[in-house]
């Protein structure tokens, strides 16, 4: 299977099963088109025509064609999906991180929130450290071999149990050694509370931070309000521009979420790298489809538009030596993911899981508060053996509609919790997501093209 | 004339062969935290 597309003046021909990127000219963008359906002699008279030139140069194009094809290049035949339940239980069967919810409440009231303002649907709760280092343990016990082991540190606002979070950090950093692991932390915050002592500590134990900013202050104070309906962005800016400066290159991301009242979303990424940031990620709301919150039809072609305008950004500050890492757009095509994690996906319920305040697991932080996706304690680990079952046949070929997408191996079938929100299955295909990722991967790709197209130029 | 230019790629067959480790990064603990994103992970496998 092929997908060929044209954006930015590039055609682009992606061999889905091989995983090879063509940059290819009119000529042979239109005979790989026709290539399956058309015989040799009919096409080359066809294209002769049509762009005026010899038949012996359309000749010429096919039989490129057809030496990518016998190297494996194109048209590559899937010869994965009756491999894929063996495939994933490769990957499956040891957990290897978890979303510590260490804080069941938040310092902000974000209407949009998916996690219900911090609260999961539940009561208010702080992970005690006996918890949490009960956790850790649950992790080490069941990470077989693994050796990098993460641990993202997630609310509500994490940083509402700062204390906790740091005596975590120092528990693990004190028993990785001996069980010949590797933590990496990771702590999403809303950045209210952070300060000098945050700082340190984040710049030296966490390998990535996630910091919520939506972009424009009217945007982000939208939504993103305290209790008394106050905007958080003239606090939260130079906490985090503090942050990032003292950072000293080690990652991190500013991520915003864009919803029906901004879906010319690109205005916020702007107003993001004017205020400094070059590391940056901008989500599709996720929330019940009749909120008015929620993207609509209507906002659709716009938000293309602004993803194929951020391309266009990007390519253009690369050239200017101002270059920026907009999430999505990160591919790496050369030394990506082997077959078996594009087959089994985010690892949700196998060896990803998320853990309450209360110690209870789940398949991932989106389904926390949904009591009948609780797999089991962290005391006990995994009783609910039949969750736990769909999650690890959750494969991309589990899907009827992904079998026949183009784009199955770079989402991997997608997002359970957006499958389950979208159509009450967790094998199910929320429509709206997938066609945004389409066109992200499509636009992610397009510009690497120009990216390698350019470094061979400048050589 | 060259009417094809072949970007550099990961041969996913041949990653068949020794892929699976399970080191790279779990795509949710990364950015996103609502979407799924495999492509933009960076294998970590020292054997590959």
């Amino acid at each position: 299977m092929i997908h060929q597309y044209k954006l930015n003046g590039y055609n682009i021909v992606m061999d889905v099963c091989s995983g090879a990127v063509h940059s290819v000219d009119d000529i042979a963008y239109d005979a790989i088109e026709l290539y399956e359906s058309t015989p040799k002699d009919e096409l080359c008279a066809l294209l002769s025509q049509k762009y005026g030139v010899s038949e012996d140069e359309i000749n010429e194009c096919y039989e490129q064609i057809e030496e990518l094809r016998q190297s494996g290049q194109l048209f590559t035949p899937d010869k994965y999906e009756n491999m894929a339940p063996e495939l994933k239980k490769r990957t499956s069967g040891v957990i290897k991180a978890l979303c510590l919810h260490v804080s069941h409440a938040c310092n902000l009231v974000c209407a949009y929130c998916f996690a219900g303002q911090g609260r999961y649907h539940g009561k208010s709760a702080l992970m005690s450290f006996e918890t949490g280092k009960r956790a850790l343990d649950f992790l080490i016990e069941n990470s077989g071999t693994r050796k990098n082991l993460e641990v993202d540190f997630f609310g509500g606002e994490p940083l509402l149990n700062f204390d906790v979070v740091k005596r975590l950090v120092e528990y693990a950093r004190s028993v990785e050694k001996e069980h010949n692991k590797n933590f990496r932390f990771t702590l999403t915050t809303n950045g209210m509370l952070i300060d000098d002592e945050v700082i340190d500590f984040c710049n030296r134990e966490m390998s990535n931070v996630v910091l919520s900013l939506d972009g424009r202050k009217e945007i982000h104070d939208r939504y993103r309000v305290d209790a008394k309906g106050n905007g958080s962005y003239d606090v939260i800016v130079p906490k985090f521009q503090k942050l990032v400066a003292a950072r000293g290159g080690k990652s991190y991301y500013m991520r915003g979420t864009f919803t029906h009242a901004n879906p010319d979303f690109l205005s916020d990424i702007k107003e993001m790298l004017d205020l400094g940031f070059t590391e940056l990620s901008m989500e599709p709301v996720v929330c019940a489809p009749d909120s008015p919150d929620a993207l609509t039809e209507e906002d659709k072609p716009v938000v293309f538009e602004q993803y194929e305008e951020l391309a266009k950004l990007l390519i253009q500050r690369r050239r200017e030596g101002r270059p920026f890492t907009f999430y999505h757009y990160m591919i790496n095509l050369e030394g990506g993911p082997c077959i078996y994690k594009r087959i089994s996906g985010c690892g949700s319920g196998t060896e990803y899981m998320a853990v309450t305040p209360a110690g209870d697991l789940y398949p991932c932080h989106q389904f926390v508060g949904e009591e009948k996706f609780r797999l089991g304690d962290i005391w006990n680990g995994v009783d609910n053996k039949e969750i736990q079952d769909e999650f690890e046949a959750c494969n991309v070929y589990a899907r009827e509609e992904c079998r026949s997408c183009w784009a199955r191996l770079y989402c991997s079938g997608g997002c359970a919790a957006n499958a389950y929100h979208a159509t009450g299955s967790v094998k199910g295909v929320y429509k709206y997501g997938c066609e945004l990722f389409k066109k992200r991967i499509e636009c992610a790709v397009m510009a690497e093209v120009e990216r390698l197209d350019n470094d061979d130029s400048d050589s | 004339m060259k009417h094809i230019k072949t970007i550099k790629t990961r041969d996913l067959c041949e990653s068949a062969k020794n892929g699976g480790c399970g080191e790279c990064q779990t795509s949710c603990q990364s950015a996103c935290k609502t979407s799924c994103g495999i492509a933009n992970q960076s294998c970590e496998n020292s054997k590959k």
